[in-house]
């Protein structure tokens, strides 16, 4: 049954994405709510970057649904992977340039993971963007010097905390008697660093959210990657 | 103000906060779930009674669709709100799972779920199917032994591909239309989507999103997750989720797909599982592996009877689908103390006397005895096949009958084992029925019960429930407004 179920579905999508090959005309896509967005995004939100406008306004909702997506990931990665006892092998220490490298490093790291971040409304970047960065940054020590321990709870803190933000940014407009997730505080004056209302603040969060999730999934891949 | 966002919301900080406030305080993490569950149905029943089953919409972020996202509130979107927050709250796994985490899984997926019924936004409606698929992950693969994460990798794999198909399929909407919002897609369908290009689209959102709905040729995963997983798990996915996936399905029918090849494709795909799912029940040499197959063959009803053309047909497919909803779930939490193979439950029916007396009535309506409620569900759908002038439609009925006929074998064979005569001595190792892993399969054969007695008044609810996801009309003039300019 499974050996012939395999190829014929496979052969089965092979042929509609013929259709769509052939049928499909590239560079014709209309751009209908595309173009609405362009022109009102940055007096509606006050965002000088309109990609912000559109993952933070517009579609606030599927960014709380990815943020949330992020964290079930890294909360299914580590049930998976939580050891059962035994403790972990000792490697060895990195040498002299790794260390002092990345002690560095890590608060450059900071600083440009926090502006990229505090920036999302004026610049290309934003809270997913930095946020990574952020994670990048507590990950190095963690490459460099094998034998320390991560402090988990610490993670969980943080993108608790910060994904409980969100939603709460969200529900204090939906008591205020706006809808949920709409934008707090006015627009400002699009280019300034104070403006776009809410935004920035729920792009802080966005990101320490994004870093302490990352930060902690590959914290949890290295330390039960190198057990066997 | 309307509050529905709440059903959406109150989960997912519940679950954001329960990891780290579980280790806190101890209680959070027993008592912040049911109760969440809790205020959540009150919300949905409120704004329910309040509605007086007019169809209404809220603006998320508060921006004018179709250029934000909107979830839309019809009756059948609530009824399933209602019913995630219920099943949930019903099957919430008090004493077997200690541990937050798994807590913070389920309120995840329940969020989700809610979600995805009310959502009004394709790629909105993707996130949430995304977000369903990433928490059931964490949830089958719980029990963490070695079978439970091999059949999770598997159905990991699946889904992933499901998922890559229905993001295909919604991006290709995209490019033909420019918007994602449904009632404006449903303005512009009759000139963009009637066409090979729509119908593909089609054809990959269903076996995407048909990958929860264990359609097949996409529900390999089914019988082995279903046999490892916790059986509250399995009962929510198999009940609850599959549900919802078909419910996503149909509505972008009603809405997007008018083209009549697609119903024909529902037909086919529909009897396939039926079939298949049926033959393997029969086959099936423990509880809930039978479950599971059966599950997959009445999941294939669902798509029959909704293939049926205009109102009767989404009616007959609310029918079955709301039947297999409270049917499914019961019959899993009894597999909870009755699980594994059939040889060791040998007259585990004299020890749980009550169980067995369930699983009869719950197996009566699941093959269709008058004047259960399955019987009215299966007889629409056969009627309903049977009223089309085409020999597909009329081969379909045939496949039901005969799929019934199996069914009630397997069926009757599992319930006399229970009942087996002079078996008392070896079914001393069966673990007996007490009253918490009785009683949600009591409560649902309350219902099931109720809705025997009160068919008629039920059947007329749920008509109307139909006529409204029907109505194309309702649905955009609801959104959108009527004569407001659009860009």
């Amino acid at each position: 049954m499974r050996n012939l179920t395999s190829p014929l579905f496979a052969a089965g999508l092979a042929f509609f994405l013929l259709v769509v090959v052939a049928e499909f005309e590239p560079g014709a896509a209309p751009m209908v709510v595309g173009q609405a967005i362009l022109q009102e995004a940055p007096e509606t939100t006050g965002t000088a970057n309109i990609v912000t406008a559109v993952v933070l306004g517009y579609r606030g909702i599927d960014t709380l649904g990815e943020i949330a997506i992020l964290f079930t990931a890294s909360l299914v990665a580590g049930l998976v992977l939580e050891r059962r006892g035994g403790k972990r092998q000792a490697q060895a220490p990195a040498g002299n340039v790794l260390r002092i490298s990345t002690q560095l490093l890590f608060p450059l790291m900071l600083v440009i993971g926090f502006y990229i971040i505090l920036h999302g409304h004026l610049t290309p970047g934003g809270g997913f963007q930095g946020g990574v960065i952020l994670a990048a940054a507590f990950f190095l020590p963690l490459l460099a010097r094998p034998g320390i321990q991560v402090r988990h709870f610490g993670l969980a803190v943080t993108e608790g905390l910060a994904g409980s933000a969100f939603i709460v940014i969200g529900l204090i407009a939906l008591f205020q008697g706006g809808a949920f997730l709409q934008p707090l505080f006015g627009t400002g004056s699009p280019g300034q660093l104070l403006s776009a209302g809410s935004l920035p603040i729920l792009y802080l969060v966005l990101g320490l959210k994004v870093g302490a999730e990352l930060a902690g999934l590959l914290a949890h891949l290295v330390y039960e990657g190198s057990e066997t | 103000m309307n509050l529905i966002a709440l059903v959406v919301a109150l989960p997912l900080l519940g679950a954001f906060l329960l990891p780290v406030g579980a280790r806190s305080v101890g209680w959070v993490g027993r008592l912040l779930g049911p109760a969440l569950l809790l205020l959540t149905s009150l919300v949905v029943i409120v704004l329910w009674r309040d509605s007086g089953g007019v169809p209404s919409h809220i603006e998320l972020g508060g921006f004018q669709p179709p250029l934000g996202i909107t979830f839309y509130l019809d009756q059948l979107a609530l009824v399933f709100a209602l019913a995630t927050s219920l099943l949930a709250l019903l099957l919430w796994p008090h004493a077997a799972w200690r541990d937050a985490r798994v807590a913070a899984l389920m309120l995840l997926m329940v969020s989700a779920a809610s979600g995805m019924a009310l959502s009004g936004d394709l790629f909105n409606l993707y996130v949430f199917y995304e977000l369903v698929s990433v928490a059931s992950f964490g949830l089958v693969a719980a029990p963490k032994t070695g079978a439970a994460l091999a059949a999770t990798l598997r159905y990991v794999i699946i889904s992933g591909m499901g998922t890559v198909m229905a993001l295909t399929g919604i991006a290709l909407i995209y490019t033909q239309t420019g918007t994602l919002n449904l009632a404006h897609l449903t303005l512009l369908s009759a000139t963009t989507l009637d066409n090979t290009l729509g119908l593909t689209a089609f054809v990959l959102i269903l076996l995407g999103i048909g990958v929860k709905a264990e359609l097949f040729p996409v529900n390999i995963w089914v019988p082995e997750v279903y046999a490892t997983a916790s059986q509250r798990v399995s009962a929510l996915l198999a009940g609850l989720i599959s549900k919802l996936a078909i419910i996503v399905i149909i509505r972008l029918l009603v809405l997007l797909f008018p083209q009549p090849e697609a119903l024909t494709l529902l037909l086919v795909i529909g009897a396939l599982g039926v079939l298949l799912g049926e033959l393997a029940a029969w086959h099936a040499k423990d509880f809930e592996r039978m479950l599971a197959f059966s599950s997959i063959g009445q999941l294939g009803l669902v798509l029959m009877a909704f293939s049926i053309p205009g109102q009767a047909g989404l009616f007959a497919g609310l029918a079955v689908a709301m039947h297999h909803l409270i049917v499914k779930p019961a019959l899993f939490v009894l597999a909870e103390r009755w699980s594994g193979g059939f040889a060791g439950l040998a007259g585990a029916g004299w020890k749980s006397p009550w169980a067995a007396g369930l699983f009869i009535l719950f197996a009566l309506s699941l093959i269709g005895v008058p004047p259960l409620p399955g019987f009215w569900a299966k007889l629409m759908t056969l009627l309903g096949l049977l009223g089309q002038d085409n020999w597909i439609y009329w081969t379909g009925a045939g496949i039901i009958l005969l799929a019934t006929v199996f069914e009630a074998n397997y069926l009757f064979r599992f319930g006399l084992g229970l009942f087996k005569a002079g078996s008392e001595s070896r079914s001393a190792k069966v673990p007996v029925h007490d009253a918490g892993s009785l009683g949600p399969s009591l409560i649902l054969g309350a219902v099931l019960l109720i809705a025997t007695v009160m068919i008629t008044p039920v059947g007329n609810w749920l008509a109307g429930v139909a006529d409204q996801l029907a109505d194309r009309e309702l649905y955009v003039t609801t959104v959108l407004g009527a004569g407001r300019e659009l860009p």
